[in-house]
């Protein structure tokens, strides 16, 4: 291999040629094209950081991030940096074919590298365990107390009593319950400034409840209540904070959104208090996992409707009719029947097709249990029913 | 050292298919490992791509919610049961004895039946596609979710998936019983415990891991059967079930499941490093030890899968998992110091194998990150987790399996493979490994949860789930530079001999590929790099260099 | 170097059965195989007894109320788990007398204690078989909630490995017969007698444990 001393050397001449060229030219890229680099970098920097903490103990967990991400900074650029001079450092010069000095290892270099990183995660592990006993610290008198019920494919918030104690989620006994969870209106309610302890509920399989602006997330097992409390900032009141559910449930878990809107502490009350009022004014929907109260009257005030009432029943997570008839303009009646126990089904009407503008939503209720809706007037044409909790239950209304 | 010639005509890769069906020889069934492995690699790729083809924008563009769970629980399934666990196996079958100097496995038959049995349960799954829709709860296929109580969210497909995965489960215990007689017993004279190449402890290890963790898996989903069709009570809390106790039984074989995905990769690492530096590995014993360390400790840390279930004791894991980054750094500074004043050939074997490091050195901080509990209390089920394990399972494994293709494949045919080709599949994968996975950091970060189909457009994950879909296709096009590398590589690559890269260890003393009883005759061994003593003269070990013993 | 006759061939008589008997010699590679394998067995049924204690240290009351009768779940060791448990331990004895017999050569004494053993195996598969259907008319299956499965799995899967020893018993008998064991090559029946003793220990720990062990609640 006829190849000369000097094409090592010239090829590393070259490679550095390369790289200052393309330096160069980077630099005058940005600075014609005006590119906001250090907005660029700042982007970039904060997206390796978590989301704004709006709870207390999200600060401590958000500090803990701080230092353990410094840490891992500064060991990639060593390690990774050592890594990259030994290999530009150390390649084999063509033509080369002496043997190194054969080096078998340093007891004492293993020694060194055995013993920093422990003292590095030892240290990791302390000041993790610190920042834990603060996250999972319950009071002895938590100010607010609301359970949150997931099921296949929806939350719940159910308000209950400052002094009650659940111990399983059957003890569970809301003074008012927030059915939808995200929406006008809808959503979990929360006083800023106050400890709230929240119960984690399933009817049926593992959930999480987790609100990334908490930096927190706990599983929401059935069998099990699993518990924990956190205060939102005083400074945050006012602002909305999105959360979803993050243990694989079926194929509805992506549709498992909700807000948690934190309002002033008076606010708050009063807005509790108006929640309470105006659902014991008419007879309230029972909370998941309960069955509903039979004989339950449809709600009153509407003109009867025209023709006989369109029968429909969910089973199984499915309508159990693919096509009706309804007629047109006149307002009509659903009696909606949901045998799936402790599942959460509706009725909604869309305009064409599932994906079509919503036009009348029923309320969503657990079974097994039947309701009535009162539909209003529909002009001719072709409608899709659907349920609102589960997409995948669908079918054909045309109205005539 | 003499070159074995190989008489034209001697049968060993001329021979029949029915040769190969019928075969016990390992070479050949690990060969077979190997092509199982990358149909199953390239199946779960295409699942991968279906389900990046979904996230890139949001709206549901392709496919539905329960198509999509099935895409992710299926790509994961076929990654890691017929994918990276059998593949490490097959790289151990065709190595390890002919490391160890011997003719065969101990039990060449039963290393047939654990070979068949993969293809077998691959087809079960399969199947799986065609009978209602495959299992769809995720691989990790907690309960209730896959007992198909009350509601019927998932089909029969569970049910096949339960089956194959039993049956992998059995065919990787036979052959760890088979790699573990093969080690302890079969060694050449001189081949003491302490002399034996990295890759064989690695494989030692992984089987110990193997022999212990699989059965528990079994007995798990044995357990979910039992709930999903017999009326079982084990998991379902209505009936007065656990949920939580499929979360234990499963992870206690999971965790050290990672870890068998991992080891023998790092062994073959551990092979590829001293020999492209010319020196040999760095601290051999400590790396032994460490090796065993990480192996026991793997052990010890499962429940940090279950952190936000409310049932576990927290500390001890956190603990636990923090120390197992010590020997696991051990092994990287081990690594990065046999480079070290070593003089190092740049050739594709090399590239892969400093791509572990790296990738790995990454999955291995973030997981460090990971095990500070409260952080993962953010952190857990999000785009962070689907990262750091793509880093240290892709990034590491994966890129083992590719150094370890290339530096082998002239030991197992006889033929060199392009370097071109390499170097671009190398850069190319590279490049996109990085470009799918680094931005799932910051999505973990920003909040965007695991296992979903499909993400709100005002959420602000558009951006980077696009630059991770573009990064996943163009890890897909650099398969075709290592396909058509194979091809060309097999029907005109340029003649191996038998020790194309001037190897320490005892497969480089032999024809390429090995004739069927592997050894003709066997250098003295006295070290572990008895090849390299051939060569250069036992003098030649020590720390002074030396000229060529002889030609 | 072909047809070098220092070559080790995988012809004939295969040399890797030979490297079964190491020149060093210790432990036999059959015999090694089969204890490590029981190992992975052992690792298995940890797992249905982790599930076990999980699933009682649970349950507010054990046994568990039996839905038919509205009284807990009963065990009767009478008449046929106690007389079972006692053969199967009886068994073991038998099967090491086997293996001391042929590592004497004495092709008689193995003959007949293999035969005891396996009608012994076929015997409490049998006596199990029958505990099952009554237990089963008195209402505890499987699907009985959680004793019921718990019972029934570990029981079962134990029956299932006996019956596994049985058809290995039976294999040693036909080829006991056959001539094929000699006092220096008798590997197969070391294995299968560890497999038999090990199936032995599992049964002694269930019935302490799903008899013996008191309830609770």
């Amino acid at each position: 291999m006829a190849s000369s001393p000097r094409t090592g050397r010239s090829s590393a001449a070259i490679g550095a040629l390369v790289v200052g060229a393309l330096l160069v030219l980077g630099v005058i890229v940005v600075v014609v094209a005006r590119v906001d680099v250090g907005g660029i970098g700042q982007r970039i920097v904060a997206s390796l950081y978590p989301p704004p903490a709006v709870t207390d103990r999200a600060v401590h967990i958000r500090d803990l991030y701080n230092t353990v991400f410094a840490i891992a900074v500064v060991i990639f650029f060593v390690v990774e940096g050592l890594i990259i001079w030994t290999v530009v450092r150390y390649r084999r010069k063509p033509g080369d074919d002496e043997l190194p000095p054969q080096t078998h290892g340093n007891a004492i270099a293993e020694v060194v590298w055995t013993v920093v990183p422990s003292l590095i995660v030892a240290f990791m592990f302390v000041i993790s365990w610190q920042t834990l006993n603060s996250v999972e610290a319950i009071s002895a008198q938590p100010q607010t107390k609301i359970a949150a019920v997931a099921g296949q494919f929806q939350w719940q918030f159910a308000y209950l009593a400052q002094d009650a104690t659940p111990k399983k989620c059957e003890d569970i006994k809301p003074e008012y319950t927030q059915f939808a969870p995200t929406g006008e209106g809808g959503g979990l309610y929360v006083p800023a400034g106050r400890t709230i302890q929240l119960f984690l509920c399933s009817p049926d399989v593992i959930h999480a409840f987790y609100v990334p602006q908490f930096l927190f997330k706990r599983d929401v097992v059935p069998g099990r209540m699993n518990t924990f409390e956190f205060t939102i900032d005083k400074a945050d009141a006012g602002g909305t904070f999105r959360g979803q559910c993050a243990e694989l449930c079926g194929a509805g878990h992506r549709l498992m959104l909700f807000e948690v809107h934190a309002l002033q502490g008076g606010d708050f009350d009063a807005w509790l208090q108006k929640q309470i009022a105006a659902a014991s004014a008419s007879p309230p929907p029972p909370p998941s996992g309960a069955p509903a109260p039979s004989g339950e009257p449809a709600p009153s005030g509407q003109p009867p409707a025209g023709g006989p009432a369109l029968q429909i029943s969910a089973f199984n997570i499915a309508f159990e009719q693919t096509a009706l008839q309804a007629p047109a303009n006149a307002p009509f009646k659903i009696d909606f029947d949901n045998k799936d126990p402790g599942t959460p089904h509706n009725v909604a009407i869309h305009e064409g097709s599932p994906t079509g503008a919503e036009l009348f939503k029923g309320v969503i209720f657990p079974g097994p249990a039947k309701k009535t809706y009162d539909v209003p007037a529909l002009k001719p044409g072709t409608y899709a029913f659907v349920c609102s909790v589960h997409p995948n239950m669908t079918g054909t209304l045309t109205v005539q | 050292m003499a070159t074995t010639a190989l008489h034209p005509a001697a049968p060993a890769y001329r021979s029949t298919l029915y040769d190969w069906v019928t075969t016990t020889d390992h070479k050949k069934i690990g060969i077979m490992y190997l092509i199982n492995s990358f149909l199953f690699f390239f199946l779960g790729g295409l699942l991968a791509l279906g389900v990046r083809a979904e996230l890139a924008r949001p709206g549901l563009q392709f496919v539905t919610d329960q198509t999509y769970n099935e895409l992710f629980t299926m790509h994961a399934t076929f990654m890691i049961f017929l994918f990276i666990i059998p593949i490490l196996a097959g790289f151990g079958n065709y190595i390890v004895p002919l490391q160890i100097g011997a003719p065969d496995v101990a039990f060449p038959r039963i290393n047939a039946l654990s070979l068949w049995m993969l293809p077998l349960a691959g087809i079960l799954l399969i199947l799986s596609f065609f009978t209602g829709g495959s299992a769809a709860a995720g691989w990790t296929s907690y309960a209730p979710l896959s007992e198909d109580r009350p509601l019927a969210a998932i089909g029969p497909g569970q049910d096949l998936w339960i089956v194959a995965v039993v049956f992998i489960g059995t065919s990787s215990i036979l052959g760890a019983v088979n790699f573990l007689v093969t080690i302890f017993k079969l060694r050449a004279p001189g081949m003491t415990l302490f002399r034996m190449p990295i890759m064989v402890w690695t494989v030692l290890v992984t089987s110990i891991l193997v022999l212990l963790a699989t059965p528990v898996i079994t007995s798990a989903l044995i357990m979910l059967f039992i709930d999903r069709n017999l009326g079982g009570s084990f998991f379902d809390p209505k009936f007065g079930g656990d949920a939580i106790l499929y979360q234990n039984i499963f992870w206690f074989y999971s965790h050290p499941a990672v870890y068998i995905m991992v080891l023998p990769a790092m062994g073959m690492i551990s092979e590829i490093l001293p020999v492209f530096s010319r020196k040999p590995l760095f601290g051999y014993k400590a790396f032994v030890f460490a090796t065993a360390g990480i192996g026991a400790l793997g052990f010890s840390v499962w429940a940090h899968h279950m952190f936000t279930t409310g049932a576990v004791y927290l500390p001890f894991f956190s603990l636990m998992t923090f120390l197992i980054a010590v020997p696991t750094g051990v092994k990287m500074f081990n690594w990065i110091f046999t480079l070290w004043r070593g003089k190092l050939r740049l050739s594709t074997p090399l590239l892969f194998a400093l791509g572990f490091l790296s990738m790995f050195l990454i999955g291995g901080i973030n997981g460090a990150i990971s095990a500070a509990v409260p952080v993962d209390f953010a952190l857990h089920d999000t785009y962070w987790v689907v990262s750091h394990l793509h880093y240290v399972l892709f990034g590491g494994s994966v890129f083992g399996v590719m150094a370890g293709l290339h530096y082998w494949f002239p030991k197992m045919t006889g033929r060199m493979l392009n370097e071109t080709l390499g170097k671009t599949q190398f850069v190319l994968m590279f490049i996109g490994f990085n470009m799918t996975f680094f931005p799932m950091h910051q999505l973990g970060l920003m909040g965007m949860p695991r296992r979903i189909a499909d993400y709100a457009e005002t959420a602000g994950w558009n951006d980077l789930n696009l630059v991770a879909t573009i990064g996943g296709f163009l890890i897909a096009t650099s398969m075709i530079p290592l396909l058509w590398n194979v091809f060309l590589s097999l029907r005109s690559g340029k003649p191996a001999g038998d020790d194309p890269w001037e190897g320490n260890t005892l497969e480089w003393a032999t024809s390429s590929p090995p004739p069927p009883y592997n050894f003709d005759h066997l250098p003295e061994i006295r070290s572990e790099r008895p090849v390299f003593d051939a060569r250069w003269g036992p003098k030649a070990h020590g720390t002074a260099t030396a000229a060529p013993a002889e030609h | 170097m072909a047809g070098d006759s220092r070559a080790l061939t995988t012809a004939d008589h295969s040399p890797v059965a030979g490297l079964a008997h190491d020149a060093r010699g210790g432990i036999s590679n059959v015999v090694l195989g089969m204890l490590l394998f029981i190992t992975s067995e052992v690792m298995f049924f940890g797992g249905l007894f982790a599930a076990y204690f999980n699933v009682r240290a649970n349950a507010p009351l054990w046994p568990t109320i039996n839905p038919e009768t509205q009284h807990q779940f009963h065990l009767e060791m009478l008449p046929l788990v106690l007389p079972a448990t006692f053969i199967l331990i009886l068994s073991s004895f038998t099967c090491q007398l086997a293996v001391w017999g042929i590592r004497r050569g004495d092709r008689t004494a193995f003959l007949r204690n293999i035969s005891v053993t396996f009608l012994i195996g076929i015997a409490f598969l049998i006596m199990q078989g029958t505990d099952y259907v009554i237990l089963g008319s008195e209402g505890m299956t499987l699907s009985a909630g959680t004793y019921g499965t718990t019972y029934f799995t570990l029981t079962g899967f134990h029956g299932a490995h006996v019956f596994g020893g049985v058809i290995m018993l039976g294999v040693l008998l036909y080829r006991g017969l056959a001539g094929q064991f000699s006092a220096r090559h008798h590997d197969a029946v070391e294995a299968v007698s560890l497999y038999w003793h090990f199936v032995d220990v599992v049964w002694i720990l269930l019935f302490s444990l799903l008899y013996l062990l008191p309830g609770k609640g």
